[in-house]
């Protein structure tokens, strides 16, 4: 909470630096319409973010500066000379509490009301109000400059520029290996180079770590708001969060934080129908509100969906022709959807009673302009009674894009993770191709897909389709398929998207450009542009219900599919497809192999790691596959890929019992590995794995206050029933324990008398801390002991 | 006045670029062609780690003829993009010798487009290109 305070604080500063020259000139002019508007946004967001914070007293305020703005904004009221100077005192208002807010002081004592009712229109004269709260502030801001700031903050070019400074360190990085390889053996330089090279690696990591952030951390501060909202509306709202490892730019993410944070208000206040509305319209009494942030190409899309009300076209045209923005005839020839985008037009609100939440009409024209300010747009879609949806796209400047990296006639392209569904070998036997017209099509797994030819699609050396090329299934939006044929697939890699010139962009083919490391470009394919120039799709957008139907096709088939790879003990295997979550490629350090404990880190998680099976690592990257029951992850490292095969359902049967059986694959036989087997092994849930529990005397003051806490910090729970306890810690007092129930395994006996220890086998003195977490932590490491008793 | 200018030649004809444009001269090496993009766009090469796209000067200027191509190619910064512009030499960085100045009868088709006027310099008169008409101009041009 502390840093989103400090944000919060930031936030609003720089927003009233932002705006101090426009209060200047607003003041001079109050008739400036363009002034008004950036004073009111400010207003608007302190609102909302004190909302979201507790700060009943700022959001008071506001709330009434922005009451008065709108009247102004709608023409009701005139801006005089007093409005202007009621206003600026609360603006300064909001600057002394800020100030003392980030001084974690108390606020400013009272006066507010007395602010606030100068707002009135027939308010007496506040001059000497205003006089004394501006003295006020100013001895305020001298108090605090002195505070040491906690944490920085850089212009993001200064970040870009140490970014690329790193990235050419790490090209003189590669061509000083070069040419250490070609010298040949050089001992008193390979040992710094390597440590060089670690060094470098960890800079690296951390500068891109810099910029990038997981949307998680924008949807962590979601659910709270939504907890709060609804309870105030009155309303159930259940909110569900998807894609929360798509990272971005730190920068974009701080840009759609406030448009994101809105959205959701308007759904909660105007979507979401109450609960007995929702149940007379046959809905679940539980409104459910659905954001979704998915990686496309070179754009994010981030969807915002409420199985609400949905909007009311025909209420929202009647507004805008009272507003005047169309009239009634043109309204009559608008498609519904045209209808819908008026709710972005500035000044037009559907709300009928004005919210402390929203519907003021802004809102929408703010958060589509703040969307357009960063190069994205939003649009909305909605049926009436079934909900809204809005879906945000948001580019990607300098973002981290998870790629496969292809070539035709030897030339390398990128085509974004996020679009292949899956890759095959043309030459493999469930994959037939034929032609109708000029055209490719590819059977695969019973279904047939339009084939395109990269060589054709770039107008490199045309040619058909052929078992000689490899195959990359591509899935766009919906349920819209094809295939596209490459020479040859290459690798899977995180790239670093940068964009490309214009003179480069007009062909329509691209959609990014990377350095690969040794130095090539390598140009990121537009996919759904290239898709719609070829006719393939009419539109790319999908709704996030369609996006869980997908998984559903392939069911029912007598084959199943399978992934192949080769183990590190250099065996072909295979492992059923679904299984696989996704392919991760990491550092050999965050592989973690300590006895039979096998651990790897991903993303900041712990999972646990299977397929070492003891052999050597490489010390560079590590490919692994991520394999998921839905519930838990298990992470499998492999050698070496493989690629999807379909195979019979029916195996032969195994005498290794870690094989599910052996498949035949080509005219080889490969074992399926079991992984019924190794969920059942590793996936209990980690939190039941490593909680023992240790039974406590009862009723004993020095165990309530010494011994629990520091049972609970070895990791135990303390049982509070009857359950069977890992373990038993007994007092012995003047050398007699209590003696434990039979049931229990290991017994641990605490004597008040340091020279008693050594009497009983299991004896620990009270205060020998050590010898305590000793004794707890052999009873862990040997977990058999409950049952073996 | 007195302005610094870089000396080049494209299709054999002297122009310049004020130096002021000219981030940095490079030798280029590998050029990645990019399928599909217009024909004076040769592709893509990387300079410390950055990509720039290189264009052909004589065929962004819709002089098709065989230009001799050096090795040695500006680099000029256009909206946040770097270009190399490939050209027929790079000269010395020359002084102006007086202002910018039209000509009458304008400077031919494909240069007209690009040229911001004449300048003489030590080495005889010279046409003023301005690289972001060259660079972007095409593209207009093209698209």
């Amino acid at each position: 909470m502390d840093d989103l305070l400090a944000d919060f604080v930031a936030e609003t500063r720089e927003m009233l630096e932002a705006i101090e020259g426009e209060l200047v000139a607003w003041e001079a002019d109050p008739s400036d319409r363009a002034k008004l508007d950036s004073i009111f946004r400010f207003v608007h967001t302190v609102k909302g973010n004190c909302g979201f914070f507790d700060f009943p007293r700022l959001e008071k305020l506001s709330h009434a500066a922005e009451g008065a703005l709108a009247e102004v904004r709608a023409e009701r009221r005139h801006a005089d000379s007093r409005l202007v100077s009621a206003v600026l005192a609360i603006i300064d208002r909001i600057t002394q509490m800020t100030n003392a807010i980030e001084a974690g002081e108390d606020l400013p004592q009272g006066g507010d009301e007395f602010l606030i009712a100068a707002l009135e229109p027939d308010a007496g004269d506040i001059g000497e109000t205003v006089a004394i709260q501006k003295t006020d502030g100013e001895v305020k801001e001298a108090g605090t400059a002195a505070a040491a700031p906690r944490s920085i903050r850089l212009p993001v070019e200064l970040l870009d520029r140490v970014m690329s400074g790193v990235s050419d360190m790490v090209l003189a990085r590669n061509d000083l290996a070069r040419r250490l390889r070609d010298a040949g053996n050089e001992p008193t330089l390979d040992g710094p180079f390597e440590r060089l090279s670690g060094i470098l690696t960890d800079v690296r990591e951390a500068i891109t770590k810099m910029r990038m952030q997981r949307i998680e951390l924008l949807y962590n501060a979601l659910p709270r708001l939504v907890r709060d909202l609804s309870s105030e509306l009155g309303k159930q709202v259940m909110v569900d969060f998807e894609g929360g490892d798509v990272e971005l730019d730190r920068e974009m993410i701080e840009m759609i934080r406030d448009p994101i944070t809105h959205l959701i208000r308007n759904a909660i206040d105007h979507g979401i129908e109450k609960p007995a509305a929702r149940l007379a319209a046959g809905k679940r009494e539980i409104g459910m509100l659905a954001i979704a942030a998915r990686q496309s190409g070179n754009k994010i899309s981030i969807m915002i969906s409420d199985d609400g009300g949905g909007l009311d076209t025909a209420k929202i045209g009647a507004k805008a022709v009272s507003s005047g923005l169309v009239t009634q005839s043109e309204l009559d020839a608008m498609s519904d959807d045209a209808v819908m985008d008026f709710i972005f037009e500035a000044g037009l609100s559907t709300a009928d009673t004005v919210g402390a939440i929203s519907g003021r009409g802004v809102g929408m024209d703010v958060v589509r302009a703040n969307i357009e300010k960063i190069g994205g747009e939003i649009s909305v879609s909605s049926n009436a009674g079934e909900g809204t949806m809005f879906f945000l796209q948001i580019p990607l400047t300098l973002s981290i894009v998870s790629a496969l990296t292809v070539s035709v006639d030897g030339q390398r392209f990128a085509i974004p993770q996020s679009y292949v569904e899956e890759i095959a070998h043309g030459g493999s036997a469930s994959i037939q191709f034929s032609r109708v017209g000029d055209t490719d099509l590819v059977t695969f797994r019973d279904r047939r897909f339009p084939c395109l030819t990269l060589n054709n699609v770039l107008e490199l050396e045309p040619r058909n389709a052929g078992p000689d090329q490899r195959l990359v299934l591509l899935r766009l939006g919906s349920n819209d398929l094809f295939v596209l044929a490459v020479d040859k697939i290459h690798d899977q890699e995180d790239l670093v998207i940068k964009p490309l010139s214009p003179s480069v962009m007009i062909s329509g083919t691209y959609s990014g450009t990377t350095l690969l490391d040794d130095g090539s470009p390598v140009l990121m394919l537009d996919v759904p542009n290239i898709a719609s120039q070829n006719g393939l799709i009419s539109d790319v957008r999908q709704r996030p219900s369609q996006a869980s139907e997908v998984e559903t096709i392939v069911e029912s088939a007598p084959t199943r599919t399978v992934m192949t790879f080769v183990a590190f003990n250099g065996r072909k295997r295979a492992i059923a497809l679904d299984l696989v979550a996704r392919i991760d490629q990491v550092d050999a350090t965050a592989i973690d192999i300590d006895g039979d404990r096998e651990q790897v880190v991903i993303g900041g998680r712990i999972m646990p790691l299977i397929g070492v099976d003891g052999a050597s690592l490489p010390d560079t990257q590590i490919k692994l596959l991520r394999l998921s029951d839905s519930e838990c992850e298990v992470a499998l490292a492999v050698a070496e890929l493989g690629e999807s095969v379909e195979i019979d359902a029916q195996l032969t049967q195994s005498e290794d019992p870690s094989f599910e059986g052996v498949a035949l694959i080509g005219d080889q036989p490969v074992p399926l590995i079991d992984a019924y087997r190794i969920f059942a092994r590793h996936a209990q849930p980690a939190r039941i794995a490593r909680t023992a529990i240790c039974r406590l005397p009862e009723g004993d003051p020095w165990t309530e206050r010494m011994l629990a806490p520091l049972v609970e910090a070895a990791g135990y729970e303390i049982a509070t029933g009857d359950e069977p306890a890992d373990v038993t810690i007994a007092i012995a007092i003047d050398g007699a324990a209590d003696l434990p129930p039979s049931d229990e395994a290991a017994v641990i006996t605490l004597h008040s008398d340091p020279d008693a220890v050594g009497t009983s086998g299991s004896g620990v003195y009270r205060y020998d801390r050590e010898g305590l977490l000793t004794a707890l932590r052999k009873v862990r490491s040997t977990p058999n002991q409950r049952k073996a008793s | 006045m007195n302005d610094l200018l870089v000396m080049l030649q494209i299709d054999g004809r002297r122009a310049v670029i004020p130096a002021a444009d000219v981030q940095s001269v490079i030798e280029l090496e590998a050029i990645y062609p990019v399928p599909r993009a217009p024909d004076y766009v040769l592709g893509l090469t990387a300079m410390r780690s950055q990509s720039l796209t290189v264009i052909d000067a004589c065929l962004a200027l819709g002089l098709s003829s065989d230009c001799t191509t050096s090795e040695r190619a500006p680099i000029v910064d256009i909206d946040g993009h770097l270009y190399a512009i490939r050209v027929d030499k790079v000269d010395d960085v020359v002084e102006a010798q007086s202002d910018v100045t039209p000509i009458s009868g304008g400077f031919g088709p494909g240069w007209e487009r690009v040229a911001r006027g004449m300048v003489e310099t030590d080495r005889g008169p010279a046409l003023v290109i301005d690289p972001k008409l060259l660079v972007l101009g095409s593209t207009a041009a093209a698209a």
